[in-house]
């Protein structure tokens, strides 16, 4: 049993499994004979580098010798046809195929390009990139412009939400910071404006609500602090900013105004399906309308895979 | 209305604000609903006590007759609709999908058991209950049924909150199973509302049902699209937080009135359009606290009131039918929700906390209440007993909720350091 503790304060982590989401040793890289594959290759450069990992390229469809000479070309071009790097070429459903893949190659990263907002039909259909970061076991990685050229990532915004799953999400975060010497890493806590609608009535004076809110925000800081100090943040520096709004909209919104260049969420505990479209929620937000390059950190708990699905 | 009505409306209106207020702060401070208090600055205003003394002031200020009760009513019928409003804006669709299956168990079980029990209680003992104007066995068994499936999602929130319980998991599964429970809750009793208006034909039933359905879903979906686009123009263009407030509460009386033109009734309306505002992104938390504040301060004080000037509590009082409400309300939602829970997986303690955290009817009861006695579906007796019940039962929730946990989360609570997620070895 792991025990995050300070000060007094415990967070009992039995709940999330012992295989943390980081490091990325194995990443998969969904690619397609769009226009931006050279950029997705580019930046898959990147990672390869960053996380000295092994690359498993992954195309779905019908083998085509012409696609698969120029795909060859443009891994040699990047420097990816390294003998530990794999490419796989298959035919099926593209999102049930890469995620099969993921789990039998035992990957830690899908890395997929996605367009910043889809079309309404898009939406409720849902693209590729979309899909895999609803349904996927493992953390995806999900990149707006990916760039042929050099694309630092300088700012980091990370969740800070009172979950389980937050501690493996932060350290993440900070993991990534260190690798790619980022300036900030920003850790927003999200007020839950719905959970402060049920004791905003006449059951509460004006002083109770702002004790009870108080005392919500105390806790939610000594949870963070707790957390930080088992990161390990060294000189990385971490900012955090607590603001009021609904879970995943609330931080979509600061990303996109404070141009970050990662946010980095929680997976989802329950799988998402139309009805979130509908009645979104959490990440929804942020897969409805990409503020920045997005990284979902996966954590596969033993009791929070419940839920309506 | 003449010179002497006018001034004798604006003490009615000035002493039923200033009565509920002081009397609901004096029973807040009893660590009871604050509605308690107002219902008991109404009973002391009307036939119940004051009318016995001085009949006269009940008759020409503190009443439900001439233009000063035309005016009351109207003041009561936009008050509901507001409450239903500020009722709809507390649920959170986002809290009830965050909590899962448990949740839904608790609330769906929770909800079909008081339901079933308080419509079969009501067919069997219909004759015990008394008389009614609607002579409609089916439309009292279901408003019962409803009446049973109500919960006060404040009363629920305050006790839970003074118990550190909160924001544990027991917590928000009460919070998300109570508020499902209201929202089919008052699906229900529109349709039974509209059945009023139709009459008791099974045809009656399915159409209303039907169209209360459609029309929810319109606004839970489209209506909602349109509130999410709506919303940051009005930010941008209109005063805060005066614009805002126009404008939420415009759509919901309009809402209202388009509800109650379909025949299903105008709470439901107002109570959908809550749903749908609360639910959008761009409210944040200072406007739906001055939406709040507004309508809590102002037109439940003055709903609450007025229900005392309506009824002499004590001629009306029948121990024997408070007794029978009382017990099938509270045996019903402790089965019902505590089943639930169970089948969700929580322990049977905390399970039965679940029951009894629900168990709390509230204001809601009273309105539900209220409404069907200005129908015809209940009598005053079963009205009496009805906000007898929402009381007892809002009262009782907190001391039971107490000894059922402090046990077990004693660690966890009195160590404040503590995450309350923690477990012990």
């Amino acid at each position: 049993m792991l025990i995050i503790a300070s000060e007094g304060y415990f967070c009992d982590m039995t709940s999330i499994e012992k295989k943390t989401p980081y490091p990325f040793k194995k990443i998969a890289v969904a690619v397609a004979f769009s226009p931006r594959i050279e950029a997705i290759l580019a930046e898959s450069k990147r990672l390869q580098a960053i996380f000295k990992a092994q690359m498993i390229f992954i195309h779905v469809g019908e083998r085509n010798i012409q696609q698969e000479e120029y795909l060859k070309h443009l891994l040699h071009r990047f420097e990816l046809d390294k003998p530990e790097n794999k490419l796989l070429w298959e035919v099926g459903d593209p999102v049930d195929v890469i995620l099969n893949k993921c789990q039998e190659y035992e990957v830690d990263l899908v890395v997929a390009g996605a367009l910043e907002k889809e079309t309404l039909v898009k939406y409720f259909l849902g693209s590729v990139a979309r899909k895999l970061s609803r349904r996927s076991k493992c953390s995806v990685l999900m990149l707006r412009e990916p760039h042929i050229k050099s694309n630092s990532i300088k700012k980091i915004v990370v969740e800070g939400s009172d979950h389980p799953k937050t501690v493996n999400t932060i350290e993440t975060a900070v993991y990534i910071a260190k690798l790619v010497s980022a300036g900030d890493v920003t850790i927003v806590q999200e007020s839950d404006v719905s959970k402060m609608a049920v004791i905003r009535s006449d059951e509460f004076s004006d002083e109770e609500v702002v004790e009870h809110k108080e005392k919500i925000n105390q806790e939610d800081d000594r949870r963070l602090e707790a957390i930080l100090r088992f990161a390990d943040c060294g000189s990385l520096k971490v900012n955090r900013e607590r603001i009021d709004g609904k879970p995943g909209y609330t931080i979509t919104q600061y990303a996109r105004q404070y141009k970050a260049d990662l946010l980095v969420l929680n997976s989802p505990d329950t799988k998402l399906n139309l009805i979130d479209k509908v009645f979104p929620r959490d990440i929804e937000f942020a897969l409805a309308d990409l503020p920045c390059d997005l990284l979902i950190v996966h954590s596969q708990t033993s009791e929070l895979d419940e839920g309506i699905s | 209305m003449n010179h002497t009505q006018l001034i004798d409306l604006f003490i009615c209106l000035g002493v039923m604000l200033l009565s509920g207020r002081l009397f609901g702060e004096f029973f807040r401070k009893l660590k009871m609903p604050l509605v308690v208090g107002e219902l008991v600055a109404g009973i002391m205003l009307g036939p119940t006590l004051l009318g016995q003394f001085y009949p006269h002031l009940n008759d020409t200020i503190f009443t439900t007759k001439g233009n000063i009760g035309l005016v009351l009513s109207g003041i009561t019928a936009i008050s509901v609709v507001m409450l239903l409003f500020a009722a709809g804006m507390e649920v959170e669709l986002s809290i009830i999908r965050a909590q899962g299956k448990t949740a839904l168990k608790a609330s769906f079980v929770g909800l079909i058991i008081p339901l079933v029990l308080g419509f079969f209680a009501g067919r069997e003992f219909y004759a015990f209950f008394g008389e009614n104007n609607s002579g409609n066995i089916l439309v009292f068994s279901l408003f019962m049924g409803t009446a049973m499936a109500i919960s006060a999602l404040p009363i629920i929130a305050r006790t839970l909150m003074d118990l550190n319980l909160f924001k544990t998991k027991v917590g928000m599964i009460i919070i998300a199973a109570a508020m499902l429970d209201d929202l089919v809750g008052w699906i229900l009793f529109s349709v039974v509302l509209g059945m009023m208006n139709k009459g008791a034909e099974s045809w009656g039933f399915l159409y209303t049902l039907g169209f209360t359905i459609v029309f929810a879903v319109a606004m839970l979906t489209i209506g909602r699209i349109l509130i999410n686009r709506f919303l940051p123009w009005a930010k941008r263009k209109l005063s805060w937080p005066g614009g805002i407030l126009a404008i939420s509460l415009g759509f919901a009386f309009l809402a209202a009135a388009f509800t109650e033109k379909i025949g299903i009734h105008a709470i439901f309306g107002a109570f959908i359009v809550g749903i749908a505002f609360g639910d959008s992104v761009h409210l944040n938390e200072k406007t739906r606290d001055i939406i709040n504040q507004f309508i809590t301060n102002i037109f439940a004080p003055l709903f609450f009131v007025s229900i005392g000037f309506k009824i002499n509590f004590v001629a009306n009082f029948d121990l024997q039918i408070t007794l029978l409400i009382l017990l099938i309300a509270i045996v019903s939602k402790l089965l019902g929700a505590g089943l639930g829970a169970l089948w969700g997986g929580l322990k049977w303690k905390e399970a039965l906390a679940v029951g009894f955290g629900m168990n709390a009817r509230g204001a809601m009861e009273i309105v539900l209440g209220l409404l069907a006695l200005q129908a015809g579906v209940i009598s005053e007796q079963v009205f009496v007993a009805i906000v007898i019940m929402a009381v007892v039962t809002s009262i009782m929730a907190g001391p039971m909720l107490q000894y059922l946990l402090t046990g077990e989360m004693k660690v966890g609570l009195n160590l404040k350091e503590i995450n309350p997620l923690s477990k012990q070895d």
